[in-house]
């Protein structure tokens, strides 16, 4: 397989791809915290006057229908909450990687920041049903930023997922990950996790990206969030929200019993709730 | 041409000629897809979840999010088109995928093809093609000119059911 293996030119790529901005480090910085509150966000946008701007534009779009006209940040962002704040952040700096059409996964502009936020809704539900293990706005956060890897991976994959989907429906391979491995060298979760760690984003959202295709192989203390954002990108894959060639052809890992309180009854019911909270957060994320 | 678009839990038909009736990218949820030829009406329903009694609030909103209420509702809109009862509707459905989980923990899909299934049986019905499971993504096409379904999925051609 070597003649496939271009692995040095998808690392090279990797390191051309824009950088985080200042704002968007430090508000993942804060969201991977335990210990975060929305004090703390409040502070950073403070800090930062063309989003405190843009907050307040959306907070007073007549959709809101405040009586009276916000004018602190503090009540911008306390209308808003962590998660939309944090949304409206990396869809601004993250937009060209995120909204691009990806060619070698079959998918629109706007199809993987729509997974995204679909992965990272669910995530949050689940992880308000462990809310001891783990942290749910971190969840949230860490959902957005899973598969970053796609929007850099898919440019070498055009060539190559008609014989991944070929072996896929002849079992030749487990799941969509081994079919980039054996093609290009490499996969999507960790060419995310390598891009992270050029960004230097903190550990525990790191390890979500290296693993969450198997989040067995995840350092025991990041486990129970990996193993959340795993059951909720599954989840927005089932709701008709994945990212095109790759489909469902992805693995569930049976463990997730032993980290998260998430039995078979509560399917549902979170699927409803995602997909109720996924329109009312498109909808806020359109009035930018 | 005439478009129209069935959203998660929507439902629609027509008999107006040259319309189609789509709906995108099915998962785990099923499209139930009524043909009439007597008087060339098709219908479809996106249905999300096997039964509605986990959140009732819902059906009156959305009644095809559910099987066991968007089928009944599907019926309904159908004879609103001049349809005259279940009985002689043709039925197909669509969809139902699931991720790669040999425990059927999180197939939700075969769930909702199983009640759409029970459903349809009640009133005498039974799907004469079907094209269910497996782990990908569907999405349908379905012509009232002609009753063909076309389905499709990233990266492959279409398909007719
Ligand atoms: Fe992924
Ligand atoms: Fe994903």
């Amino acid at each position: 397989m070597a003649q496939h293996n271009r692995r040095n030119e998808i690392l090279a790529a990797i390191g051309r791809a824009p950088m985080l901005s200042v704002g968007a480090a430090r508000i993942i910085d804060l969201a991977a915290r335990a210990d975060h509150e929305l004090d703390d966000i409040i502070d950073l946008v403070k800090n930062d006057a063309p989003l405190t701007a843009k907050l307040l534009r959306i907070v007073n779009s007549p959709a809101y229908g405040l009586l009276e006209p916000a004018t602190s940040v503090e009540r911008a962002v306390s209308y808003l909450g962590e998660n939309t704040v944090v949304s409206i952040v990396l869809e601004e700096t993250l937009g060209p990687l995120l909204n691009r059409p990806l060619d070698g996964y079959q998918s629109a502009g706007g199809d993987l920041w729509r997974h995204d936020l679909r992965v990272a809704i669910a995530a949050k539900e689940i992880a308000l049903l462990n809310p001891r293990r783990c942290q749910p706005d971190t969840a949230f956060t860490a959902g957005l930023l899973h598969d970053i890897g796609k929007s850099v991976l898919s440019g070498f994959l055009r060539d190559e997922y008609h014989r991944i989907i070929d072996e896929l429906m002849t079992r030749a391979i487990p799941d969509y990950t081994a079919g980039e491995r054996e093609h290009l060298g490499i996969d999507h979760a960790e060419v995310g996790f390598t891009l992270a760690e050029n960004w230097q984003l903190p550990e525990i959202i790191r390890m979500v990206i290296r693993h969450h295709h198997e989040p067995a192989l995840a350092p025991e203390e990041t486990r129970a969030l990996v193993y959340t954002v795993h059951l909720g990108d599954i989840l927005a894959m089932m709701g008709g929200y994945g990212t095109g060639t790759d489909n469902l052809f992805y693995r569930l890992d049976q463990s997730y019993v032993d980290w998260l309180n998430f039995g078979p009854g509560q399917i549902g019911p979170v699927m409803l709730t995602v997909e109720e909270k996924f329109t009312e957060t498109l909808q806020v994320m359109q009035l930018r | 041409m005439a478009e129209i678009v069935i959203g998660v839990g929507g439902l629609g038909a027509s008999n107006s000629k040259g319309t189609t009736i789509k709906t995108y990218a099915l998962g785990s949820c099923v499209a139930v897809v009524l043909l009439d030829p007597q008087t060339r009406t098709v219908g479809m329903v996106h249905v999300a979840l096997p039964d509605s009694s986990i959140r009732p609030d819902k059906v009156a909103s959305l009644p095809g999010y559910f099987a066991d209420t968007g089928i009944p509702a599907l019926l309904q809109e159908m004879r609103r088109c001049g349809t005259r009862g279940p009985q002689g509707l043709i039925v197909k459905l669509a969809g139902g995928a699931q991720i790669m989980d040999q425990n059927n923990t999180f197939n939700i899909g075969k769930r909702n093809a199983l009640a759409a299934k029970k459903i349809l049986w009640g009133f005498g019905l039974a799907p004469v093609a079907e094209d269910l499971g497996a782990n990908f993504s569907r999405t349908v096409t379905l012509s009232t000119d002609t009753g063909v379904m076309t389905l499709s999925t990233p990266g492959r051609p279409a398909w007719h059911l």
